[in-house]
């Protein structure tokens, strides 16, 4: 037997009902929308990639300006981190439906169109904010200026770290009389050390983790190492590749030893669970210290150890931009700079995520002082190993994607550390002989090598 | 009125030497409009998004356009030129088609015998028929992550079950391989729902005159089975190649939107998203993108091509 059809009043008094709970709906979502900019004079729409303990970090930080700032509204979106979010980025600023502010990444820059994708800060503005070029890491400043116009206001810097365990490297005899990991400056002594602490960790897990097999991770490293040899990528016009073959073999042989000799294995997924589970050291980025401090680890952390004799790390920083508008200016463009200086002066909060702030009167602040590890790691912006200045470079850009898997490939064994240093010029030449899309003109015909 | 003028339009046809070329235009005009009309929607919508797109795209693969869409200079065959010659191109097609090769045997064989099993099973029909369809009801990302996590080398339940220290995704011997497990589990139950459609459709008194005749179970699947099957069969050949050619969610998914470990996993859709939305090549993409719409098709018309000349010798 079917059902009872409803009579032909039911259909239209349940579309009644339902007419008018939609527009209950509408009027509550117009409500709310309305609301984000009710007391506000202006409203900034800012984008940016933080998720975790960035993400929760940022959103204290926009509430703090939010209080003290009524006048000003701000929408935010976080998007997915890499390549997806500069897609977007570089879309919407195309298709003149640009954020009013966003974050991106320092290295990407010279390949982020400035003048086309992006528009500079007036500085003058900053200043008013109480912003100047004096308050900041002069190398960051320099890499965020293009053609004399800043383009990126620098926020903090990202660094590759060696966090290790207190408790482990005690039992190995690998602390200093201050508690901290005792200095090491030769690949002989690093080995030493990972041998004694091989001894030293209990359970399952490997000596140390190197993220071997990941891409990114792997030439964050390399980078760093490579950097400590004295090595450049390019030259400082940006038009040559100086890539030294016999430095880079060295450095990759240096890898690989972490896996021959058995302290780390090829699958790197695990790499800070294992460290969370007892092994003596990981590689990683600063951004990690919110998981390990949550873990309640005794642990410290500091640069990569400077084998080579220079110290040197790879880090990477967050900026702020504003995406290309047609019809930049006015009180928007205002409060996007109001905002960018809020959260670059008050630091402090977003260091509790690991990040090294850019702004310097921060690092005098008693509360950045008292953070651990934070304050341990500091120096690594004096020996900060970036990447190339070119349109190709920066987080997760073309340069990043096209050479870590060959470099993985020679940390895991499966290709021969000569042989993948041939590899790596060979791509580094393909991209400098690159047509750069958004101008038309290779960087070894000078195009984007700020 | 459209029904009598489509029952006379084959005659209409026919009789156009004798007629002229007047009446056949009046004829022409008549229908249009009646008819006009009703297909002028679809019209407007397949000229706005499938022409225009693909005449805009092999547009664009002459010349150096990039994401912002703003001065576009006329290249020639420049960037054909560089794809050709591009080992990424040629590597990442190859991993495309090893997919293909691998996948479509193992779909053709795992969606009959399960369709078998679900038409011959008694009891609890749906039940059977759900588990084997499901998975194809979940997105891409549900079905990538959820592998992901099966292949974890740590934690995961494959390598615990079978007892293995297998790093799946992260050597470059078993990477490929994973996406493949994934795929045959998550897209098994479209073809398994074709072949139990085709199986039903057999007529039984087939079997019973068989039967009768003393053929066995397994005459009865050799003579009488797999020939009804034949089309059907060509069928999932035909949509799984095609379908394998493209892979892209799932391998990017399971890979983080990596090139996988020794760029082992990179497909040749994803090698065109990074051309033109890493590096915002888009001149260049819509190159490769025009090279394996001709590939796919070329691919697409020899099977149709070898489909009638079987089905021409089977006359």
């Amino acid at each position: 037997m079917s059902p009872p059809l409803p009579s032909r009043r039911g259909v239209l008094g349940g579309i009644g009902a339902l007419a008018v709970a939609g527009s209950f709906g509408l009027a509550a979502a117009n409500r709310s929308a309305s609301a984000l900019a009710s007391d506000a004079d202006v409203r900034v729409r800012y984008w940016n990639l933080f998720s975790g303990g960035d993400g929760a970090n940022m959103i204290a930080m926009l509430d703090a300006f939010r209080a003290a700032n009524p006048r000003v509204g701000v929408l935010d979106s976080t998007l997915q981190w890499g390549n997806p979010y500069y897609t977007k980025l570089a879309m919407a600023a195309s298709g003149n439906r640009a954020p009013d502010l966003a974050v991106m990444h320092l290295g990407r820059i010279p390949g982020f169109a400035p003048g086309q994708l992006l528009d500079p800060w007036d500085v003058r503005l900053l200043a008013e904010y109480g912003v100047r070029e004096a308050d900041f890491n002069p190398v960051l400043w320099k890499r965020a200026v293009v053609d004399g116009k800043l383009y990126g206001l620098p926020l903090d810097i990202h660094a590759q770290l060696c966090f290790y365990r207190r408790d482990v490297c005690e039992k190995a005899g690998l602390l200093g009389a201050d508690g901290d990991l005792a200095k090491v400056t030769s690949p002989e002594d690093w080995f030493k050390a990972l041998k004694a602490a091989k001894k030293a960790v209990e359970g399952a897990v490997h000596t140390i983790g190197i993220k071997a097999d990941e891409p990114n991770f792997s030439w964050w490293f390399f980078l760093s190492f490579y950097t400590q040899l004295g090595g450049t990528c390019l030259s400082a016009d940006g038009r040559e590749v100086t890539l030294d073959t016999d430095k880079a073999t060295q450095v990759l042989e240096f890898l690989r030893q972490h896996l021959t000799d058995g302290y780390s294995t090829a699958i790197g997924i695990a790499d800070g669970e294992s460290f969370v589970n007892g092994s003596a050291f990981t590689w990683e980025g600063n951004w990690s210290v919110p998981v390990f401090s949550g873990a309640k680890l005794d642990y410290g952390a500091t640069p990569l150890p400077p084998v080579f004799g220079e110290p040197a790390t790879h880090t990477e920083s967050h900026c702020f931009v504003l995406p290309h508008q047609s019809q930049r200016g006015g009180a928007t463009n205002e409060g996007a700079h109001q905002l960018a200086a809020y959260v670059v002066k008050n630091a402090t909060a977003w260091a509790r995520g690991g990040h090294i702030p850019a702004y310097l009167p921060t690092l005098d602040d008693k509360k950045y002082v008292s953070l651990e590890p934070q304050s341990e790691y500091v120096s690594a912006m004096d020996h900060m190993a970036v990447e190339p200045s070119a349109w190709f470079a920066g987080s997760t850009g073309l340069l990043a994607q096209r050479i870590g898997p060959v470099i993985a490939s020679s940390n895991v064994g499966s290709a021969k550390p000569d042989a993948t240093a041939r590899r790596m010029k060979d791509v580094l030449e393909k991209l400098v002989a690159m047509k750069n899309p958004m101008e038309g003109r290779s960087a070894a015909e000078g195009g984007s090598a700020a | 009125m459209s029904a009598v003028d489509t029952a006379v339009a084959p005659a209409a046809v026919r009789t156009v030497p004798a007629a002229g070329t007047d009446a056949l235009r009046a004829r022409l005009t008549r229908r249009l409009q009646h008819g006009g009309w009703f297909v002028a929607p679809f019209l407007t919508l397949f000229a706005l998004f499938v022409l225009f797109p693909i005449g805009r795209g092999l547009w664009l693969s002459f010349t150096d356009a990039n994401i912002s869409g703003t001065g576009e200079r006329f290249v020639g065959l420049d960037n054909y030129r560089e794809a050709l010659d591009s080992p990424l191109l040629w590597d990442s097609l190859g991993h495309s088609a090893y997919f293909t090769l691998l996948v479509v045997p193992c779909i053709v064989v795992l969606a009959f015998l399960l369709a078998m099993l679900a038409h011959h099973i008694e009891r609890a029909k749906w039940l059977w028929r759900l588990c084997f369809f499901a998975p194809f009801l979940l997105p891409s990302t549900v079905a990538g992550n959820l592998w992901q996590w099966l292949f974890n080398p740590g934690t995961g339940m494959i390598n615990h079950v079978f007892g293995l220290d297998t790093p799946w995704l992260t050597q470059k011997s078993t990477a490929l391989l994973a996406v493949v497990i994934t795929t045959l589990w998550w897209t098994v139950g479209f073809s398994f729902l074709l072949f139990l459609a085709a199986l039903q459709n057999i007529p039984r008194h087939l079997y019973e005159a068989a039967e009768l005749d003393g053929a066995g179970a397994w005459q009865r699947m050799v003579h009488i089975t797999l020939p009804m099957l034949r089309n059907i069969t060509g069928l999932v050949i035909t949509l799984q190649i095609l379908a394998s050619l493209q892979v892209f969610d799932q391998a990017v998914v399971m890979q983080d939107f990596g090139p996988g470990p020794e760029e082992s996993t990179r497909t040749f859709v994803q090698y065109t998203l990074e051309e033109g939305f890493t590096a915002y090549r888009v001149g260049y993409a819509s190159a490769i993108s025009i090279i394996f719409f001709v590939l796919i098709a070329a691919v697409a018309l020899g099977r149709m091509w070898l489909l009638r000349k079987r089905e021409e010798g089977v006359r």
